[in-house]
């Protein structure tokens, strides 16, 4: 099996990881935010589940936990599975949601009391104090253990094979299985080590342009 | 009546009770300056007033309109309403560090009279432009109109104070409170701040000042209340107090309070 044909089968798993990744991205982030605002509740009981769902999700593995979305609803209910990469997605959809959540609370707590008065004193809603004067606060904030979270999905994202998902660990599996040669597995660090590299520029990029101001 | 009212006025945190029926009244115009040590319940009696802490008793009114009665509860809306004739300078300045000095001041104002309305755009740049040049005019007046596009990281620990002035100046506030407006600045930055005082002063605003500033707080103020374990122990004119305290407490603070300058 020639390099390029190894590239071309290993790009197709490439593209799965990419998937997996850009849509646990865009699905967690929001989703995260309203967690936060369940754990920061004022109301006991919605503020207690949230940290117990939270404890769980963080608590256990997230390869059990795409197993068990996975094969649980078929198990426990006799319902049909959801389609493979369906499964994985809403597993690391859960999962991320749960630690942006933390690193929101932690921003969110880091912001001194006297902005949210700053705000208060000039009549401001609640809504408003939120969205106009803290979250921009708490963005600056996060960008790097946010930025540390993101690099760890890039890899996590290999997880996804234990029910068979082809992402790039199981498309270099396949040819090392099917063709006997080893090499395509460690060819494929170059493409975690180059995308996360680009990551690694994008993020530097928004932590240096929230940097017009310090507090 | 008094243009503002304050009756039995009760706060405790816990089991430590900080205001023990507190009540005093000052006209239009006045300057109100609050002395006391640390802990005497001065700042909460302010916080009390901006509605940043709720009295357990006790009401207030400004104006004849009571605006606060502790039997009563408010909604979030009526709160936000009432608070608006209240302005309050904090110790700690609480600029917004992401916008510029002119966003500090305009923002407020801004979000008042245009979030959640329906404008057409026409309109809501004549507001916008309305409030950009009322808020460099408070600039000026507290002498930072060319620092309009700075942000505040970069001003010093007296402009930003300033800045802060005139953030609270920009909502009309019937009363414009200060919380020890320079106690988290260096000596040689207060001036500046308290200038900015005194010039508002001799514009008739009608001011209350929680300060350590002996000096200032007997040359500016036209009332003094020297507060003590969360009562009123003195109040009268300046020159009545520092001049003649009849409260033993009241000669023993300001004699400790002279001996440090």
């Amino acid at each position: 099996m020639s390099f390029l044909e190894v590239t071309a089968q290993l790009a197709n798993g490439f593209l799965t990881t990419l998937l997996i990744f850009g849509i646990t991205l865009v699905c967690s982030l929001p989703l995260g935010l309203l967690i936060t605002f369940g754990s920061m509740s004022k109301i006991p009981p919605i503020k207690w589940l949230v940290k117990t769902f939270v404890w769980i999700i963080r608590g256990t593995p997230l390869m059990l936990q795409i197993i068990i979305v996975f094969y649980g609803p078929g198990l426990i209910f006799g319902w049909d599975s959801l389609p493979r990469l369906a499964a994985v997605l809403v597993a690391f959809v859960i999962n991320y949601s749960c630690y942006f959540s933390e690193i929101y609370r932690g921003g969110i707590e880091s912001i001194p009391k006297g902005q949210y008065e700053a705000g208060q004193v000039l009549g401001m809603t609640k809504k408003q104090i939120f969205f106009k004067i803290v979250l921009f606060q708490v963005i600056k904030r996060i960008v790097p253990p946010m930025g540390n979270e993101i690099i760890t999905l890039v890899k996590d994202t290999s997880l996804a094979r234990v029910i068979m998902v082809v992402e790039l660990v199981q498309a270099a599996q396949q040819i090392v299985a099917q063709k006997a040669i080893i090499w395509p597995m460690f060819y494929i660090g170059a493409f975690y080590l180059l995308f996360s590299g680009l990551l690694t520029i994008l993020l530097n990029r928004v932590e240096k342009k929230l940097n017009y101001y310090h507090s | 009546m008094a243009f503002l009212e304050v009756n039995g006025i009760q706060k405790s945190f816990g089991k430590n009770e900080v205001l023990k029926n507190v009540g005093f009244s000052m006209e239009k115009g006045e300057v109100l300056a609050i002395i006391g040590s640390s802990g005497s319940g001065k700042t909460t009696l302010l916080r009390c007033l901006n509605f940043l802490e709720r009295a357990d008793s006790g009401s207030f009114s400004v104006d004849g309109e009571e605006l606060f009665n502790a039997e009563k509860t408010y909604t979030d809306k009526e709160k936000r309403e009432k608070r608006l004739r209240f302005g309050l300078v904090f110790q700690q300045f609480n600029l917004f560090p992401q916008y510029t000095v002119l966003k500090n001041v305009s923002l407020a104002r801004e979000l008042l009279e245009t979030d959640g309305k329906k404008l057409a755009k026409d309109e809501k740049r004549r507001i916008f432009k309305e409030i950009e040049d009322n808020s460099r005019q408070l600039l000026a007046t507290v002498g930072l109109a060319e620092k309009a596009g700075d942000y505040p990281c970069n001003l010093s620990g007296g402009q930003q104070q300033r800045v802060a002035i005139a953030r609270a100046l920009a909502l009309s506030p019937d009363i414009l409170c200060f919380d020890e407006p320079t106690s988290a600045l260096d000596p040689e930055l207060t001036g500046e701040v308290l200038r900015v005082i005194r010039e508002l002063k001799s514009t008739d605003r009608t001011m209350i000042v929680v300060t350590h500033e002996m000096n200032f707080a007997r040359g500016v103020a036209d009332k003094v209340i020297f507060m003590a374990n969360g009562v009123i122990e003195e109040e009268g004119t300046p020159d009545e107090v520092f001049g003649n305290p009849k409260s033993p407490r009241t000669k023993a603070f300001l004699e400790k309070s002279l001996e440090n300058i």
